[in-house]
């Protein structure tokens, strides 16, 4: 099949796919196995690369950058050819994003293993990755803005707006949270001493799971969930309010990480107003969702996509209920620095992220081989795992979450602690146990998924060559 | 009190953040109460069946977003928040905590008192003291001398037999809390030759079996004169010199004739790390109660 | 005009919505990083905070490279039941030789901020070497490698030392000059007891909670 055969330019679409099911499967497990290290600490061996704070970091940075981020870029690339009636603007400069961004993460994982660490959450990649990062992210943006302003329909589609804030607002905090001095290849020193630093991590830290997380996968969810649904998109009005709140509150939630921490107070209460009002603009999109999919309720008994998709629209809800209650003073109180942020956490990555990924890529992988999917039973079974997996993830992380919270406040008569933090370690136990089983279950179903979408690719594509319907869409432009 | 670098950052940050603030309820306003772009059936058409309803907004979700920017407002004029601007409630960090420190000492002050004040005697008896001794014990010594206090890591001594290397009277127990311990056991290897030194840790042995010492065994003269000045002729310690008893059965390293030559060959320097400025004088108290109490079952 | 008539502009125009996102998302920051960058109170040290020792350097960046903060904070908050447990709450002025910052976001085990003094050389030695021969109950990872590397092994710490300095830590010609004499004989485990054993002893105890 030759490029000129087809319209769009899906093979890199299909490439990274591909690459992140496989960041999918070896991030989790990486999940899998500290979350058993935590149950059985012997498990790595007395080896260094094995051992929990390493692979832990490899766990989150093959997560949210080869899983998510090649997600959000094969969705990205997808969506915004269809959504602009051309096909992508300069793919070869695609391909090498594509391939650039997969040897990032592979070297820099292989970095983390080695020790090489920036120790910046969600930024741990020493400073010649960070230079990398930004010249794929640079290449990213000149597609996906090339392609745009090379569209043949007036309007840019709203997933658009969402994924092009990903783009712009990733590189601004990852720009100014990666200003270092060098050392030398594998060290550097951050620009920003002790307190200062802080706030700039979380800044970063809090909007890459703002704007990649949180905005990048909204707006796969605004393309594929009317797409799939075959609805409009309920509400143009409500997009707007949408996405203009939640781009500009979500940036000053950073400093809910750091209340009653050494830093000045009035950046504490901005960054808790406006996690507050997040809550707003948050369930705005989620009701967009929702309500476009009401009206096509009959295709969610029969359409595994589908079900994903408002599966993790719903855990989206959750989440960003969760995430402004946490950022209250006094709840953090409770839930900082315990098992409840990692519960947090997962709800919106396994329970958003992930699902509504899984729902994409059943979407998008028949499109892109031209054939049905392999197996419509296996995805439901996968379904059931990845929402029993979840759900047993979260409730243990709660339960230890606020029990740890509570413990390590509580007094005795006498005023003296109550308990010993090993002894409120060692009750964690059976919850840490539970976490892993959640874990594995959720894997076992990502596992199914790469076999089921792998079966779907293998052999012979028929050619699908789908042109746009111009003619309705400049009609309206 | 926000102590900004000048007046100007105070105002940026006032400023700037009450404009965005309004701007945004000026977004939700304006795009809630105007017409829609378009109706239903002129909306672009971006990809097939991928278009835009004109559906309004729900007027819930527009109460709810008013409803907590003036929650917000609210909660910046009571706390700190817009710059140099302390809040109505004068609340601060350093604040909270001084508050909370009223209220437990309100709570619970009288009867810390009265704990620092009763005797040692009167505590043993007392189950809440004794608990909360033990917690303070578990947060505090545990990760040394054991869960239990039985020593462990043939590094930390026992703490709950009655053998005490600085002394087991509640003062002296209560000054290695305070100000910790350090023993100095000089090794003795630049001095004896190892024959020597095993036949000290044999010796050793032999004094705790109570053996008959053969007259001019190399070990026994060694020990009188290297080792007998601390741990005393018959092997029964010095506590003020933190000397521990070496013919009783609570050897803190080890008892095997291998580790005693070590420990003679080296030396030992245990530290105790002083506790003074960790523990206030009530939880110093109780555990020196605790420790103290008699602990055989 | 309303917003939707504003918002067909922006939408219909590449340029515009670049700029709308990048003028908008950029307003957090400029509120709450860029005066915190001038806030003399985040950049003063207090009266004992002093520059990491070559030996302790050489021991935070070990403790930076086995990702210690992902389970342990440095970050004691002013909350009375912490301030219990781990001792006087934290003060920014004690991290200004902090780069990064490792104050964490997770106590899998407990936060580390005062450490210092609270344990011998010989305890830390025992527990990195084999946590669970002191605390049984621990699931911390054993460091049985830190024993068998040397400290200077990267011979980097000149470079490391001269780095700071340009961002304004105050070493002397002579601490740079003695870096790699100060690392002679000395174990990653040493360096990184040498950190720990510093960790919050710059804050007097009776100066307050």
């Amino acid at each position: 099949m030759s490029e000129t055969a087809e319209y769009y330019r899906d093979r890199v679409v299909t490439a990274l796919v591909m690459f992140s099911i496989i960041w999918a499967v070896l991030g989790m497990l990486a999940g899998v196995y500290v979350a058993a290290e935590l149950v059985w600490p012997q498990l790595d061996f007395g080896q260094p690369w094995l051992s929990y704070g390493r692979l832990r970091t490899l766990h989150t940075n093959g997560i949210v950058f080869g899983f998510g981020v090649s997600a959000l870029m094969a969705t990205a690339f997808y969506s915004v050819q269809r959504t602009s009636h051309v096909p992508l603007f300069a793919p070869r400069l695609a391909w090498v994003v594509c391939y650039a961004w997969q040897l990032v993460v592979l070297v820099g994982g292989i970095s983390l293993l080695m020790g090489v660490n920036a120790s910046k959450e969600y930024a741990e990649l020493e400073w010649p990755f960070d230079i990398a990062i930004t010249l794929a992210w640079v290449g990213f943006a000149v597609v996906f803005f090339g392609t745009i302003a090379t569209r043949r329909i007036k309007p840019i589609y709203v997933s658009n707006w969402f994924y092009g804030g990903l783009i712009i607002v990733i590189a601004m905090l990852h720009i100014v949270n990666s200003l270092a001095i060098p050392v030398t290849l594998t060290k550097s020193y951050s620009l920003f001493p002790g307190a200062q630093d802080a706030i700039v991590q979380w800044w970063y830290g809090h909007n890459a799971v703002g704007f990649l997380l949180t905005g990048g996968f909204l707006g796969m969810m605004y393309y594929f969930l009317p797409k799939q649904a075959e609805r409009p998109i309920w509400s143009y009005r409500l997009s707007i309010v949408a996405f203009w709140a939640f781009t500009y509150s979500y940036i000053w939630a950073g400093p809910h990480h750091l209340h009653y921490n050494a830093i000045p107070e009035w950046v504490q209460s901005l960054g808790m107003v406006m996690s507050l009002i997040l809550l707003a603009p948050s369930w705005a999109t989620m009701i967009n969702g929702i309500m476009t999919v009401s009206t096509a309720s009959e295709k969610l008994k029969t359409d595994p996509a589908l079900k994903f998709i408002v599966l993790a629209l719903a855990f989206y809800g959750l989440a960003t209920f969760e995430g402004p209650m946490m950022a209250i003073r006094s709840v953090n109180v409770i839930s900082h620095f315990t098992e409840w942020t990692i519960g947090h956490v997962h709800s919106g990555a396994l329970g958003w992220n992930a699902l509504i990924t899984f729902g994409t890529f059943y979407f998008m992988v028949p499109r892109l081989a031209g054939r049905p999917l392999h197996s419509v039973k296996l995805a439901n079974i996968h379904f059931w795992l990845a929402l029993a997996g979840v759900m047993l993830y979260i409730l243990a992380m709660w339960g230890a979450g606020v029990s740890q919270g509570l413990l390590w406040l509580s007094l005795d008569e006498l005023g003296e602690l109550r308990f010993s933090f090993t002894d409120i370690m060692a009750s964690t136990a059976p919850y840490y146990l539970l976490r892993l089983v959640g874990g594995t279950i959720f894997l076992a179903g990502a596992v199914l998924m790469a076999f089921n979408l792998y079966m779907t690719m293998a052999g012979q594509a028929t050619v699908r060559v789908s042109p746009p319907s111009v003619a309705a869409g400049e009609a309206a432009a | 009190m926000a102590d900004l670098p000048s007046d100007f950052w105070a105002g940026w940050i006032t400023v700037l953040t009450v404009v965005s603030f309004l701007g945004l309820a000026w977004l939700v306003f304006s795009v809630y109460f105007s017409a829609n772009g378009h109706a239903d059936e002129d909306s672009p058409v971006w990809d097939e069946t991928l278009r835009e309803g004109s559906n309004p907004a729900p007027m819930w979700w527009f109460w709810m977003i008013l409803a907590l920017m003036v929650l917000s407002v609210v909660y910046l004029m009571l706390y700190p928040g817009l710059g140099s601007y302390s809040g109505a409630l004068r609340w601060s960090q350093g604040g909270r905590l001084d508050e909370s420190f009223a209220t437990y000492a309100q709570e619970f002050e009288a009867t810390r008192r009265l704990v620092l004040a009763a005797p040692f005697e009167t505590l043993h008896d007392d189950e809440r003291v004794m608990e909360s001794a033990e917690r303070i014990y578990e947060q505090n010594c545990a990760a040394c001398h054991g869960p239990t206090g039985a020593g462990q890591a043939a590094n930390f001594p026992n703490i709950v037999d009655d053998d005490w290397q600085w002394g087991g009277t509640p003062e002296q127990v209560e000054q290695t809390l305070r100000a910790g311990r350090q023993a100095v056991m000089p090794g003795l290897a630049a001095v004896l030759d190892e024959a020597t030194i095993s036949a000290v840790a044999q010796h050793v042995i032999a004094m705790q079996s109570g053996a008959e010492v053969a007259a001019g065994d190399p070990g026994q003269t060694a020990y009188a004169t290297y080792c007998s000045a601390c741990h005393g002729a018959d092997g029964s310690g010095n506590t003020l010199l933190g000397a521990p008893n070496i013919v009783d059965d609570t050897a803190v390293y080890g008892n095997s004739v291998e580790t005693i030559a070590t420990t003679i060959a080296n030396g030992r320097f245990g530290i105790m790390p002083p506790f003074a400025e960790r523990l206030d004088d009530a939880q110093i108290h109780m555990l020196v109660a605790w420790l103290t109490r008699d602990s055989s079952p | 005009m309303n917003g939707v008539g504003l918002h067909k502009k922006l939408e219909e125009n590449t340029g515009l919505l670049i700029f709308g996102i990048l003028l908008v998302s950029a307003i957090g920051g400029l509120v709450q990083i860029l005066p915190s960058l001038f806030q003399d109170s985040l950049m003063t040290p207090g009266e004992n905070t002093r520059v990491y020792a070559p030996l302790e350097l050489v021991g935070r960046d070990l403790y930076i490279r086995e990702a210690c903060s992902t389970c342990h904070s440095q970050q004691i908050r002013s909350i009375l039941a912490e301030v219990e447990r781990y001792g006087p709450y934290s003060r920014s002025s004690e991290f200004v030789y902090d780069r990064p910052f490792l104050w964490g976001s997770k106590r899998t085990g407990p936060d580390l901020h005062r450490i210092g003094g609270k344990y011998t050389d010989v305890w830390h030695e025992i527990h990195l070497t084999d946590p669970r021969a002191v605390v049984p109950d621990s699931i911390m990872p054993a460091y049985p490698w830190l024993a068998e590397r040397e400290a200077g092994a990267d011979g980097d710490i000149v470079a490391k030392l001269t780095a700071l300095r340009t961002l304004g830590h105050p070493y002397t010609d002579e601490d740079i000059a003695g870096a790699d004499a100060a690392l002679e004989g000395m174990t990653e485990l040493d360096a990184i007891i040498a950190y720990l054993q510093m960790l919050g002893t710059a804050f007097g105890r009776e100066e307050a909670p």
